[in-house]
């Protein structure tokens, strides 16, 4: 079983320095946040899409096509219910749908999307180790990126000995498959208190053979994978912030790509 | 030579427990040896090795008295991270120990450590990628890796460091033959690099090799020598827990002149003494099928894909397993011993072909019908164990299925003292040895009262008294009626104590006859990289029907 998102690619992408790569993260998150208009923000979203196609990282949108699609979905269906605009399109009670607000809500599953999306090209395309290392030379201590990068890590791991764990405990006559909802929690148990008991035996291991190979989390480290700039980091970083900072003025400025104006 | 380790009359005790793990260990290791390191479970081995990169007591902590002194230095005032440079530790649990995203990351990371410029970490990584054999390998992510490649690695992630002694503690139990073989050979060529070995391990062939044997016994070294004068020791190595060579046992059991380590070389003193005839091996015919009654189990034309990987798995089985027989499935890992024994449960469901239980398909069965009718114990005990007495852990199937109170108390006391726990029925589970855990495992489906049992890897991780236990215990299963189906990677369980053996290889069954027919055919069995164990080579040249010690001297001293 894996769900391991890094994919072993050779593309432009994956040669980026992690901080180019967390920084222009940052700064497409912005450029989400431009306009609420759903034809501006598709023009983003295939935008990232784009990014996505030269990273090699489709095969991880079509693993999680699921969620992606959920998510646009959803915010579909419930934004219209919170945002107020001026052209009625249907009302029930005091519930009120308008035409603007519809579009808000198309547009806010975009953009969620498009979140996502972002982090998943990010996490296709960037080591493990490459991002301890960036944020290491970003200023983060060293003990702070380990735990973060050594949790991501072991999130497939846990995964697996779950699976196996809930097999042994259906094999032995555990049924899964019927029960209402109290009857679940209880069952959830005998898969919880193995996993529970299989982890803290595992980070304990894994604490031991970490001490056995020298890790110190104090003293100075060679990052065997060096970050480093290159032309391209600077290229891609300014491209970003250019276009980050056409788009503000379009939204600002010329007030262009909005459904419902003051709001994000 | 100069003495690399030195111990000193070591004494330790955990916190929190009243019996000392170690208890006077005095021993030294000159540089350039190996080291085999032997005792039954809970015996201070691990403790010992901890105890050389001074995990013990700056990990565990404890009450220490005496000294460590590797090169002179004393382990214990180092830090655990300091000692890396000296001792390196392989541990038996490959998955915990590694960690990056790929194989040269991970050989990269003590290096990197203890800050050492990047040349000269990359330099490291390309002589040791070399002597673990896994040059072409070095892109890949690890849990891509096969188990003899991951403790390969995991070997050369301590390397990398260049510690001058390096200590594995099991590092072949979860391993099958071949990757077995592939960790003993690369630890043959790092001694000879001239480094200290220390290998803890249960099998006696391992130590053959080594320069000493140190056997240990409740927290004790009782005892250490060249392997030519503690292998021999038949009385002690029993008393220790640990198998003897089975070549040994049966020139002491018969009185023969010497004691050969090797088949090689008991066929050379057989020859040399002419202690015994070689005789044409009397030729059997295989009971046929329709004498031994109705398949309780049925495969046909089974095939079945992993939907992740996308490799067959199984490419068209066609099996029938009986009532009342005891098998054991050999084969590499991967071979497809697994997927099968999953699919008699319905844990999976065939992509085409069909199972039967009982003449039905598991299709169309429940997954509870059909824990009734076939149990599954699976290899870890841990990855089912979670209430908080024995009781209502070989209780939990019965309950579930809505049985009364007092029925599943009556149920549970009799599965207990089948597996030989009465009276455990109050006691909490965790608190167990790993060998009692395992059987808790196995009464809790015991309890259902299935007519077939397959028990993945039973003897795995248990020491030789322990894995005894298992087997006798599933020997009188199967005498009062059940049908049992070992998953194993041990040779010798196989010929001891199945009446029929599968092997498989590729998704495929290689061969499938009585245990005697399918040992005897050492090429066949050299197509699935395996070997029979020792004594029936011996048996195979001899031309005799021995599986056993017994009954091989049963056997030359009437015939």
């Amino acid at each position: 079983m894996t769900i391991f998102l890094y994919l072993d690619r050779n593309t432009w992408i994956h040669r980026l320095d992690p901080r180019t790569k967390m920084i222009g993260v940052l700064v497409i998150f912005c450029i989400c946040l431009c306009f609420n208009h759903p034809l501006h923000m598709a023009a983003i979203s295939v935008g990232i899409l784009l990014i996505a196609i030269s990273g090699k990282a489709l095969l991880n949108f079509w693993r999680l096509r699921f969620i992606l699609f959920l998510l646009i979905a959803f915010s579909t269906v419930t934004w219209p219910f919170f945002a107020k605009g001026p052209t009625p399109l249907w009302s029930f009670g005091s519930l009120h749908v308008s035409q603007e607000s519809l579009l808000y809500g198309i547009a806010m599953g975009l953009r969620l999307a498009t979140f996502v999306g972002t982090g998943l090209i990010f996490l296709s395309t960037t080591r493990n180790e490459e991002l301890t290392n960036g944020l290491i030379r970003m200023g983060c201590p060293y003990s702070i990126a380990f735990a973060l990068s050594t949790a991501l890590r072991l999130v497939p791991t846990f995964a697996g000995a779950g699976a196996t764990i809930i097999q042994a405990q259906v094999s032995r006559g555990l049924d899964l498959q019927s029960g209402n909802i109290f009857s679940r929690v209880r069952k959830f148990i005998p898969q919880a208190v193995p996993l529970f008991i299989y982890a803290i035996r595992h980070t304990n291991l894994l604490a031991m053979a970490l001490e056995s190979k020298g890790f110190s989390p104090e003293s100075k480290r060679t990052l065997y994978y060096e970050p480093c700039m290159r032309v391209i980091d600077y290229v891609v970083l300014g491209f970003l912030t250019a276009i980050f900072a056409i788009l503000l003025f379009a939204r600002v400025g010329l007030h262009l790509g909005v459904v419902i104006p003051g709001r994000l | 030579m100069a003495t690399a380790i030195s111990i000193e009359d070591l004494t330790f005790t955990y916190h929190g427990s009243r019996r000392a793990a170690l208890r006077n260990i005095r021993g030294q290791i000159e540089e350039g040896t190996f080291v085999a390191v032997m005792g039954h479970g809970g015996a201070g081995k691990s403790t010992l090795c901890c105890s050389l990169n001074s995990l013990v007591p700056r990990f565990f902590r404890g009450e220490y008295q005496g000294r460590v002194l590797i090169k002179g230095e004393e382990a214990a005032r180092r830090r655990v991270a300091e000692m890396s440079r000296h001792v390196g530790l392989v541990f038996q649990d490959f998955e915990a120990q590694l960690f990056s995203t790929n194989v040269e990351l991970e050989m990269a990371f003590g290096p990197e450590n203890h800050y050492l410029p990047r040349e000269e970490i990359g330099r490291r990584i390309e002589r040791y990628l070399r002597s673990t054999g896994l040059e072409n390998l070095r892109n890949r992510e690890p849990s891509s890796l096969s188990g003899g490649q991951k403790q390969r690695l995991a070997i050369g992630s301590v390397l990398t460091l260049e510690p001058k002694v390096l200590v594995m503690d099991e590092p072949t139990t979860d391993l099958d033959p071949l990757g077995r073989q592939e960790v003993l050979s690369v630890g043959k060529s790092i001694q000879e690099e001239g480094r200290v070995l220390l290998i803890v391990d249960h099998e006696p062939e391992t130590a053959v090799t080594a320069d000493q044997v140190w056997l240990m016994s409740n927290g004790q070294l009782v005892s250490k020598g060249a392997p030519s004068e503690i292998l021999v020791d038949v009385v002690a190595m029993e008393s220790c827990g640990v198998r003897t060579l089975p070549t040994v046992e049966l020139f002491h059991s018969l009185n023969w002149p010497g004691t050969p380590f090797t088949v090689e070389a008991a066929v050379e003193t057989i020859q040399k003494h002419h202690l015994a005839q070689r005789v044409e091996p009397k030729v059997k015919a295989a009971p046929s099928g329709h004498l031994r009654g109705f398949p309780v189990l049925k495969a046909e034309e089974l095939k079945y894909i992993y939907p992740t990987h996308r490799v067959e798995a199984l490419r068209g089985v066609d099996l029938n397993i009986y009532e009342g027989e005891f098998i054991a499935i050999l084969g590499q890992n991967g071979s497809g011993k697994t997927t099968l024994a999953k699919h008699f449960n319905g844990l999976l469901k065939p992509n085409s072909g069909r199972i039967l239980v009982q003449n039905k398909s598991t299709t169309e069965y429940t997954h509870q019908e059909l824990a009734r009718l076939v149990g599954y114990v699976f290899q870890n005990p841990d990855h089912q164990i979670f209430a908080r007495t024995v009781a209502d852990e070989v209780g939990f199937g019965l309950k579930m299925r809505g049985e009364t109170p007092k029925m599943i108390g009556k149920r549970v006391a009799e599965t207990l003292e089948v597996v030989g726990l009465q009276g455990y029925e109050q006691k909490v589970p965790f608190a167990l040895t790993k060998g009692e855990r395992q059987r808790v495992a196995v009464a809790s489906v015991l309890a259902a009262q299935p007519r077939v049992i397959i028990l993945d890897e039973p003897t795995t991780g248990l020491d030789y008294r322990h894995q005894r236990d298992m087997m006798e215990m599933l020997r009188r299963l199967n005498q009062i009626g059940h049908t049992i189906i070992i998953i194993t990677h041990s040779m010798w369980v196989a010929a001891e104590y199945a009446v029929r053996t599968i092997v498989m290889k590729d998704g495929g069954i290689l061969s499938d006859g009585p245990t005697r027919a399918v040992f005897g055919d050492e090429a066949r069995l050299a197509e699935a990289s395996l070997c029979p164990p020792s004594l029936v080579r011996l048996s195979n040249w001899l031309g005799t029907e021995a599986l056993t010690v017994e009954q091989m001297v049963k056997e030359l001293k009437t015939g």
